[in-house]
């Protein structure tokens, strides 16, 4: 945009007046027909801002003595809509574009700089108040999958529109994630007629998913990958141990080496941390089936987390 | 000024009262307010403080350098100088500027919490649902809205905040509790099907419904009948009299209650299609819960909708 002048450095460029004007009640001071992008300051007198763009005539504000408008219109090419009329004899200064544009060439760079900064900023502002706040669209989408029912078929218009209303995220942007879910084997594609409909293979694989994606944006450790061979050993192990069964750290750590599955006081806090034992009653621990569940689960589907299949 | 890798320049809310711009290097900006991955470089041409500089604003930033670079502070003296041989007007154009700004970004706030509401009680409805618990932790409800909808964890809060004050939920610490398991996807079902089908969803009843649906309630309540399976059956005769006085007098007619039946919200015995004859009707049997639900739905939906949508 032209408003911003190259700053040539020299002070001593000419400056354009302003116009000013003695007007008399009802006088149309500007029109948005007119196209003009300009300051309109009210030195004396008073004037009304009135849109005419429907049947009715409405007056949206009155403006006094010390009043300005159009700083928008000029700065963040926002139009100014309203019809300005004199309600009674009043005197304006109107800064034209080029007069503006004439006294920005005569500033520091540092203010014009400022003066540009804050403009862009709050149209940046403006505009993000329409955009998806989501950054990362895949990781949206994954946790919004997690909360479908697994197995179950949901028609993909709706699927979209719904998601779309949540996060504002545009329809073409949610079909390529799709897609890419797709690709992950995570969901599947089936056609009832002309409807076209989607299933979640399994729920709790979309939530490592996204878990997956978070730990990998906020750059944290990916926990299943903590695990070390043994340890897995271990988790396989566990899932078949009877719900319920409850003992203290040494028992534990006692009975899997009975089982040949080695284990030291290191790698069993490790376990404890990872959630893999619920402390019980006292100092008693049982098997956490759901967590282990899930690390199981991400590891048997490392490959599709990774998107490598 | 030079400044060396890794030196810092101010930490965030320390006093400000200049603009820093960089001649060469590079700086970055971190803010508590945005998490980690949202650091702000500002390389050479970029201006830092803005509002440091017109308003003695705190600094928004933690500024380091990220290599040795070289910046320029520009102090409020300048400024003064500056526009002491401007136009009054632009001194009324930099306020302007800087006052929409502000504007601008004070309606972001609230239009991003606004529209993380349908976010919110997606995972929370869901994780009502799935779980049968009355409660979510905060902590978790917070992570999944940020990988959901980007919403940061204060506007999380905040929602919460504004859901309490309706008594929809009651925040317990770091535990997020609901007095009704039902309240919370009812609402949700509500909003999302006015925005998928653009229109207003049936739950939503009109204030004679609303009326009607009390008068049942407070039949079964004031004549001790019982409630089976969670079904309550209420004679007609003694429906129509208390409907009297929720109406103020006002005749429940077939006209009224046909709504009610169409939806099935109420049943008629012996039933006899969608409007049925009051005359030719012994008894309304409805889901009690259910219908409390709806009421407790329907005094929120307004009062959330006026507040947030």
């Amino acid at each position: 945009m032209g408003l911003f002048p190259m700053n040539t450095g020299n002070s001593r460029q000419q400056i354009i007046p302003p116009t000013r004007l003695r007007v008399k009640a009802g006088f149309v001071v500007y029109s948005p027909d007119s196209g003009n992008r300009e300051l309109v300051i009210l030195d004396e007198g008073e004037l009304v801002a009135v849109d005419k763009s429907h049947d009715n005539r409405e007056i949206k504000f009155r403006m006094h003595a010390g009043d300005i408008v159009g700083v928008a219109s000029l700065f963040e090419n926002e139009p100014f809509r309203y019809t300005l009329e004199a309600t009674e004899d009043s005197s304006v200064t109107i800064i034209s574009e080029d007069c503006l544009e004439s006294e920005l060439k005569n500033i520091p760079i540092w203010l014009l700089a400022t003066l540009k900064n804050l403009s862009q900023n709050t149209r940046l502002l403006k505009e993000s108040a329409h955009r998806t706040p989501v950054e990362n669209t895949l990781m949206s989408l994954a946790e919004y999958c997690a909360h479908l029912e697994s197995g179950v078929k949901y028609p993909v218009d709706t699927l979209i529109r719904e998601f779309n209303w949540l996060t504002r995220i545009p329809p073409v942007t949610i079909k390529a994630d799709l897609k890419s879910l797709l690709r992950r084997r995570f969901i599947g594609l089936s056609k009832n007629g002309e409807e076209l409909l989607i299933q979640v293979h399994n729920a709790t694989l979309m939530q490592i998913f996204s878990d997956y994606l978070y730990a990998r944006e906020e750059g944290l450790v990916w926990e299943p990958l903590r695990l070390s061979l043994p340890q897995k050993r271990i988790l396989v192990h566990l899932t078949t141990i009877k719900k319920g069964v409850e003992m203290e750290a040494p028992e534990w750590i006692r009975l899997l080496n009975e089982r040949e599955l080695p284990i030291d006081v290191a790698q069993w806090i490790t376990l404890q941390d990872l959630g893999c034992f619920k402390q019980g009653l006292s100092n008693k621990f049982h098997v956490d089936m759901e967590r282990i569940e899930y690390y199981l689960t991400a590891i048997r589907y490392d490959s599709n987390l990774r998107g490598a299949v | 000024m030079f400044v060396k890798e890794g030196e810092y320049l101010f930490l965030e809310g320390d006093k400000g009262t200049s603009l820093v711009i960089v001649k060469s290097g590079m700086l970055v900006g971190m803010s508590k307010q945005l998490r980690q991955r949202h650091w702000r470089n500002f390389g050479p041409g970029s201006i830092i403080g803005e509002f440091s500089l017109l308003e003695s604003k705190p600094r928004e930033y933690t500024l380091r350098a990220a290599e040795n670079s070289e910046v320029l502070f520009i102090e409020q003296k300048a400024l003064q100088r500056e526009l002491e041989h401007k136009p009054g007007w632009f001194q009324s154009t930099l306020s302007f500027l800087a006052n929409h700004c502000h504007i601008a970004e004070e309606n972001l706030k609230k239009s991003k919490i606004v529209q993380a509401l349908p976010a919110l009680l997606f995972l929370f409805s869901k994780h009502l649902v799935a779980s049968g618990s009355d409660n979510i932790a905060l902590a978790t409800l917070q992570k999944k809205m940020l990988v959901l909808n980007n919403t940061e964890f204060s506007e999380t809060e905040r929602l919460l905040q504004l859901l309490e004050e309706f008594d929809i939920l009651k925040i317990e610490g770091e535990t997020i509790r609901v007095p009704n398991l039902q309240i919370i996807p009812l609402l949700y079902e509500a909003l999302r099907y006015r925005a998928l089908n653009k229109q207003v969803s049936p739950d939503i009843l009109s204030i004679t419904e609303q009326l009607v649906l009390t008068a049942f309630v407070k039949a079964v309540k004031e004549n001790g009948i019982s409630i089976r399976g969670n079904k309550a059956t209420v004679p007609t005769e003694m429906l129509k009299a208390e409907a009297k006085k929720a109406m103020h007098g006002g005749t429940l007619t077939r006209r009224i209650i046909a709504p009610l039946t169409a939806s099935g919200i109420l049943e008629a015995s012996p039933a006899s299609g969608q409007s049925p004859v009051l005359d030719d009707t012994d008894s309304f049997t409805a889901d009690f819960y259910h219908v409390i639900d709806l009421l407790e739905l329907n005094r929120i939906f307004p009062l959330l909708d006026k507040k947030l949508v």
